[in-house]
């Protein structure tokens, strides 16, 4: 499958799963936008490697919890591509802690990276997208499943699967799909972090019945199969990706 | 940028996301301003933003206070100008 001359914007694009997919997208062909918080380097790192692709990188940096900053990455994006054909909501973030225990800023700082940017950037997105245009959120088995201390990503995750689903039918007339992708626990940094627990991974892949973990790279080939053409019908799913493990949560 | 005027800009990052006036000179880290793991994750965005530099994890898990903190960025700032 081919991306030439398509271009694709994955907010969180320059670690763990966003690294996966933006390098995935490079491999077809596609000119990659790494949009990241903090981290330079890393995310230098990344376009680097994105480079020896031959394809044309951008990297931006924004914080799409806050309004005006997703404003100014589509301008920049506008100034420097013109258009958009990819748009990979990847970008989360999240404070853990229990629903009894969660206040406002909290509830808000999570709402607002992970859920409320969707919206704010898709609305930007398919401004600069024309028919065969793409867009794909990453979300969490969290939005349905119930996780110690998840509870506010979870929550915004669930707000993120509902909102594909409305976004989806609106932009089907439109010739753009939308869709998502939920991941069980993925072997990455990110879920080190949070669960603190070294051995966490021992325990998902023992459980789960394909026999590993899933990994950052069947994610980004799940992505790029929903950009592709052979995709155009699915619209508005939510598709799980997890080795089969919530079909069968217990051993048999 | 002297050490006092990184002061000066962290004083005023401090203060909008605390929504509070703070004087980082009278108490020793940011938890004493009441701060929690939110707030200072939002203010070392906030500076890295302001100065353009980036705050390394490794180096940031080793800052023992404001004083600290606050000679840690300006030195950022002067290996950024460096280069």
């Amino acid at each position: 499958m081919s991306l030439a001359g398509k271009v694709a914007l994955v907010t969180g694009g320059s670690r763990g799963i966003g690294k996966a997919i933006s390098l995935k997208l490079a491999s077809q062909g596609a000119d990659v936008i790494i949009n990241f918080l903090r981290r330079r380097s890393v995310a230098e790192a990344t376009a680097n490697e994105i480079r020896a692709k031959g394809v044309k990188v951008h990297l931006v940096k924004a914080n799409v919890g806050e309004p005006e900053e997703i404003d100014r990455m589509f301008q920049e994006i506008e100034r420097e591509f013109g258009r958009l054909d990819i748009f990979i909501n990847n970008a989360a973030s999240g404070v853990a802690k229990a629903a009894l225990e969660l206040d406002t800023r909290g509830w808000d700082w999570t709402m607002d990276i992970n859920a409320r940017a969707f919206l704010l950037c898709t609305q930007r997105a398919v401004k600069l997208m024309s028919k065969g245009g793409k867009v794909i959120a990453i979300s969490s088995l969290g939005a349905r499943l119930v996780w110690p201390a998840y509870s506010a990503v979870g929550v915004s995750k669930a707000a993120l699967e509902a909102l594909t689903r409305y976004l989806a039918i609106e932009c089907a007339p439109l010739g753009i799909t939308v869709n998502c992708v939920a991941p069980g626990a993925v072997e990455s940094e990110a879920l080190k972090l949070y669960a603190g627990d070294e051995n966490l991974n021992k325990s998902v892949w023992q459980k789960t019945p394909a026999g590993r973990m899933v990994s950052p790279e069947d994610i980004a080939n799940l992505v790029s199969f929903l950009c592709s053409e052979q995709a155009s019908m699915i619209v508005g799913q939510v598709i799980v990706i997890d080795g089969g493990v919530t079909l069968a949560p217990i051993n048999f | 940028m002297s050490t006092s005027s990184v002061e000066a800009v962290i004083t005023e990052i401090a203060s909008k996301i605390l929504r509070k006036d703070v004087d980082l000179t009278t108490v020793n880290n940011f938890k004493e301003l009441g701060a929690d793991s939110l707030d200072i994750i939002q203010i070392i965005v906030k500076v890295e933003d302001r100065f353009d530099i980036e705050l390394l994890e490794e180096d940031l898990q080793n800052i023992k206070g404001i004083k600290d903190f606050v000679a840690y960025v300006e030195r950022r700032i002067a290996e950024k100008n460096s280069q």
